[in-house]
């Protein structure tokens, strides 16, 4: 039923869902954007400036925003929050020492207005690291306790292994299907 | 409704409506929308403000599209720096896409990014373009290492990008090559130090000339322009790539044919087979004639080149006259263009063709152009004696038509024609001065006045004429003034009787009632003159001038060099070099490489003599003129080597010769030395040249006794004199003749001919014992004060100690005086020697001289004496060789050896403007010889 609703839905001319992927440098997020697109490990070098690609999941087409990760890029990730739909924010779960600076750049991020209506994801990736943190380690260290009206949800994945990244797009094409 | 609506700017709503589409989802609205904001671009509106949201329309696989974007990224990159990094990853991507086009288009907008930020993420991908598999690509990226390299000049040394540019001179597709080697010579020319960067060697020249056949017309060019700026290590060489390149002289390209004529011009210098050159010479005409077919602008750009090639060959057009004649519908710039040339090709085969074509401009009706007409005749006449008289006569007509300015253009260069051929055609005199009523124009004034001085003699009525220009002096231009004050002085002195008041008249009239200085000063000399001795004025105003030569116009040939050098560039058609109008261009002027052409045999041979330009033509006058000064003033030993390093040769020797022969007596007037540039990035190459290493064996004199121990109150003093890496030094033995110890020496120079002063204090251990002999070397400056001594190398010497102040005097041997330098240019030695007269050489002959010639050339070389030619008459070897000394006065020399070489006599003659030397040079030599 779900299937035909979003058929026609295309065919109607329903827009395509504006994805962005964030996260501090060298989190996996141009490994996740090309994982998600053509299901293999691709060799990335450090993104500067942006990637954008058409993914489809389950008859959803979606617009992923990859955008780099490094300081010198940050400040103009407030240029592309305009009409997006959902956020995936990747986390590298061994870099303990950088996760603080992951959380303020998450937090400010969320105080945008215009990602209000934004869905969350937070990746934790790099699972299949030695010394990877936990889920519950990073939900606590990234203060995600604290949101409140937010639609968003946390989940360990690996990018290299692709282990993890079917549930959250499971999760991210139903919260944005039940949203409508 | 109210009046806000008038605030409310439209072109904020634009941009935001344009905003919007740029977001939009649907590709169409999206494309539409880009293709608006360039639009706004193009026509100027200020479209930067969306320069995010077009930079996230880059990842498209609309080609179109992209290209759109990339368009606004190089307009605006530089108004977004910050910004401009969000397309990097874009570049990056796209330099990898399938798709050539999209990788080179990629390339070639990174290139175009001036944004010094950013530039280092982009290396990587340039370095794979580099190596592209697609040609194209390749040829793009090469562009944009040039570019680069105006960013970031460092960057592109440090990446290693000059020698991948290099290696892509060999690559297999032409396009590819010419494109690199474009870039490397933008990037050498760009070269801070002026000293290019990558230097081509044999081998990449041969593929430049394998890729020069295959690649497009543009290619063509870039490809010659850098040939142009190689040097063939040898004749075979500039031979082989001369054969190579003649084809390209048919190329319908007008940029590749002269950049073809430019590279064969200076590969012509370098090679000496007579006959290969006048087969090129043969077969440079055509193409450089087939230009003049062309539209205007062209064929100007060419007549400013054929400009220089016929001044620098005139053999190449010599039979290609007609093509030169103006045609009625030239535009005025060729006409003009063209006049200059077929005045540099008149010659007395073609002067008959010229001069009715030039009577025909004549009566044309551009005012410039007929002047121009006008005074091409005069210069023909000057510069082909056989057609003067011909001449002569056009110019006659022209004056009958009695067209005012052709009359006084007329005028002009008849004045001309008189100075060069004097007392031949005075008859009519008569017929100019019945014009003298309609000449308004100063140059013409003051040409009749300068005839009527002239031949005041012949002309009746001069006094008349004169008189009549005077009455409105004060109201002339002042070179009118100038040479109505001289004309009637010479009146006066060719006709004083009636005169006198006419005189006196003008020579208040210029000292008194005139504040121009010239005319003030050139009045009161001719006043005190007349007034001391008339009969010394007589001498000095009427005495006779040397004549004109005729091509007085011609480019000084240093700078026509470099000019041929810059053929088929801007600088050819501005006849300037790229520095005078290139801003912050600082490298290295290109030269032409050293001819081997003239050899000794043309030395005496006048057929190739350089144009003689009045100064330097016969200063015997003007040394006649100076000679009635005073004593020679001491200073000019101080201030002419500075004026000697001045300017070009010809001018050099003029000024030199001016300077010298005011003082005959004074030893150290230099010659004019070869012209040597001053740009020091060629300093090293000078050294080379002149051999600045030091001479390991430098003949130095025994030892003499210079002071006994009698005259010495027990001090002896033997010494001699040498030169060592180019420093002098007195070497000396002091020995203590007496019972006591002595101590506290000092030394001091009196005053001598050239300037020498001790280098240091006197260094003798103290004390010096008795009958301990102590080896003293004093190194010596030749920066103190001059006066002239006698004989010459006379130096007089206290020497001071304990006991008493001692005075002797010894003689220096010439040789420790021969500088380093003393190489003369082959062109200049050659000039040298004609200018310097006759008087001032002085024989010699050296008995008992065993050595050959090769022998003798080594041994004086290690003296610096240098050997510029050498030639065999009759057996005999004759060199001629060059020295210069420390006071920079040049002796030149001619060396007489005969074929056996033992106990042979030498003959040896020597030249110097200051023929004071010639004895200690003579004794130097026999000493040198000797040795």
């Amino acid at each position: 039923m779900g299937g035909i609703m979003s058929f026609l839905k295309n065919l109607m001319g329903g827009r395509e869902m504006r994805i962005l992927i964030l996260g501090l440098d060298g989190a996996g997020k141009t490994t996740i954007l090309y994982r998600l697109q053509v299901g293999e490990v691709v060799t990335t070098i450090p993104t500067i400036g942006f990637n954008v690609e058409q993914v489809t999941y389950k008859n959803l087409t979606f617009q992923v925003w990859d955008l780099g990760g490094q300081t010198s890029i940050r400040p103009y990730w407030r240029c592309y929050y305009a009409n997006t739909d959902a956020i995936i924010y990747v986390v590298d779960s061994a870099d303990r020492e950088r996760l603080s600076i992951s959380k303020t750049e998450l937090v400010t991020m969320l105080q945008e207005d215009e990602l209000r209506n934004a869905i969350l994801v937070v990746l934790a990736n790099k699972q299949d690291m030695e010394g990877a943190m936990s889920v519950s380690e990073i939900h606590t260290a990234l203060g995600l306790d604290n949101l409140r009206t937010r639609t968003f949800q946390i989940f360990k994945t690996s990018a290299l292994k692709g282990e993890g990244l079917d549930q959250a797009m499971q999760f991210l094409s139903d919260a944005l299907t039940n949203r409508k | 409704m109210t009046d806000a609506k008038y605030f409310t700017t439209t072109k904020k709503g634009e941009i935001f409506e344009l905003k919007s589409e740029l977001n939009s989802d649907k590709k169409e609205k999206k494309r539409e929308a880009v293709k608006k904001v360039i639009a706004s671009m193009t026509v100027g509106k200020d479209v930067s403000a969306l320069f995010p949201d077009v930079v996230n329309c880059m990842q498209t696989d609309n080609l179109e599209l992209k290209k759109l974007v990339y368009l606004y990224l190089m307009n605006y990159a530089k108004s977004q720096p910050d910004m401009a990094i969000m397309a990097v990853n874009t570049f990056v991507k796209d330099c990898e896409d399938p798709n050539p086009l999209i990788r080179a288009l990629a390339v070639r907008t990174m290139g175009c990014i001036r944004v010094d930020k950013i530039t280092e993420y982009l290396c990587e991908p340039l370095r794979k373009c580099l190596k592209d598999e697609d040609p194209y690509v390749r040829k793009t990226a090469a562009v944009c290492v040039a570019k680069l390299y105006d960013i970031n000049a460092q960057l592109v040394e440090d990446q290693g990008f000059l020698e991948q540019l290099k290696e892509l001179l060999s690559d297999s597709n032409p396009m590819v090559v010419a494109n690199a080697v474009a870039a490397l010579s933008e990037i050498n020319e760009s070269s801070p130090s002026g000293v290019p960067l990558v230097e081509m060697n044999a081998p990449t020249i041969n593929k430049l000339l394998t890729a020069l056949n295959e690649c497009t017309e543009w290619g063509q060019v870039f490809i010659l322009d850098s040939l142009s700026n190689y040097n063939p290590k040898d004749e075979r060489e500039a031979q082989s790539i001369c054969e190579r390149i003649t084809p390209r002289l048919a190329h319908a390209n007008a940029a590749v044919v002269l950049s073809a004529v430019k590279v064969l011009m200076k590969y012509m210098e370098m090679i000496s087979d007579t006959e290969f050159v006048s087969v090129l010479t043969r077969k440079l005409a055509p193409p450089l004639v087939t230009l003049l077919s062309s539209e205007p602008e062209v064929q100007y750009v060419a007549l400013r080149n054929i400009n220089l090639i016929v001044q620098k060959r005139p053999d190449i057009l010599k039979h290609e006259m007609k093509v030169f004649f103006v045609k009625y519908n030239d535009p005025i710039y060729v006409k003009l263009e063209k006049l200059d040339i077929m005045i540099r090709l008149a010659s007395q085969a073609n002067i008959a063709q010229v001069l009715s074509e030039l009577k025909e401009y004549a009566t044309e009706v551009d005012v410039d152009f007929v002047r121009k007409a006008v005074r091409a005749i005069g210069r023909c006449a000057i510069k082909v004696e056989q057609s003067a008289e011909r001449c002569v006569a056009t110019l006659l007509d022209l004056i009958q038509t009695k067209v005012n300015y052709v009359v006084q253009e007329a005028i002009v260069v008849i004045k001309d024609i008189f100075r060069k051929y004097p007392n031949k055609y005075e008859s009519i005199i008569s017929t100019l001065c019945e014009n003298l009523d309609t000449l308004d124009e100063p140059e013409a004034r003051a040409s009749m006045i300068w005839i009527i001085g002239e031949y005041a003699e012949r002309i009746d009525n001069a006094d008349e004429l004169l008189e009549s220009f005077l009455e409105g002096f004060a109201d002339e231009n002042s070179q009118v003034q100038l040479q109505l004050l001289t004309a009637i002085v010479k009146l006066f002195l060719k006709r004083p009787a009636d005169t006198q008041e006419l005189v006196q008249q003008v020579l208040s009239l210029a000292t008194q009632d005139s504040d121009n200085p010239d005319l003030r000063d050139r009045g009161y000399i001719y006043w005190r003159l007349l007034s001391t001795d008339p009969a010394a004025a007589k001498e000095v105003v009427l005495a006779e001038k040397p004549l004109i030569s005729e091509e007085t116009d011609l480019l000084e040939p240093t700078l026509l060099d470099e000019l041929i050098c810059h053929i088929a560039s801007l600088a050819s058609v501005y006849h300037k070099p790229p520095s005078a109008f290139v801003e912050g261009r600082s490298g290295l002027r290109k030269i032409l490489p050293a001819s081997t052409r003239l050899d000794m045999k043309k030395m005496e041979g006048s057929g190739d003599a350089q144009p003689a330009v009045i100064p330097s033509q016969d200063s015997l006058i003007i040394g006649d003129l100076l000679s009635m000064d005073i004593n020679p003033p001491q200073v000019m030993q101080q201030s002419a080597p500075a004026a000697s390093y001045s300017g070009p040769d010809l001018l050099g020797g003029g000024l030199d010769a001016l300077l010298d022969v005011g003082a005959p007596s004074a030893p150290s007037a230099p010659l004019g030395p070869p012209s040597i540039p001053s740009n020091p990035a060629t300093g090293g190459l000078l050294g080379d040249i002149f051999g600045l290493s030091s001479s390991p064996s430098t003949y130095t004199s025994p030892k003499t006794l210079w002071l006994p121990a009698v005259k010495g109150k027990g001090l002896e003093i033997s010494g001699t004199f040498s030169r060592r890496n180019g420093q002098i030094y007195m070497d000396m033995t002091f020995t203590n003749k007496a019972m006591q110890p002595m101590s506290g020496f000092a030394i001091q120079f009196n005053k001598n001919s050239f300037g020498l002063i001790p280098g240091q204090p006197l260094q003798v251990p103290t004390p010096l014992t008795p009958n301990q002999p102590c080896d003293v070397s004093l190194p010596m400056n030749t920066t103190g004060p001059v006066q002239k001594m006698e004989p010459l190398n006379n130096l007089q010497v206290a020497v001071k100690n304990n006991v008493d102040v001692l005075y002797f005097a010894c003689l220096i041997p010439m040789n420790v005086l021969f500088a380093e330098d003393g190489q003369m240019d082959k062109r200049v030695f050659l000039q040298t020697w004609k200018d310097i007269p006759t008087q001032n050489e002085v024989q010699y002959s050296i008995n008992n001289v065993s050595a050959n010639s090769d022998a003798v050339v080594q041994k004086m070389q290690q003296n610096n004496v240098f050997t510029i030619a050498k030639r065999n008459v009759e057996g005999q070897d004759m060199l001629y060789q060059s020295l210069k000394l420390t006071n920079n006065v040049w002796v030149l020399a001619e060396v007489k050896i005969p074929p056996s070489s033992n106990n042979c006599t030498v003959s040896l003659s020597i030249k110097s403007i200051a023929v004071d030397v010639a004895g200690g040079v003579y004794a130097a030599y026999e000493g040198i010889l000797r040795s």
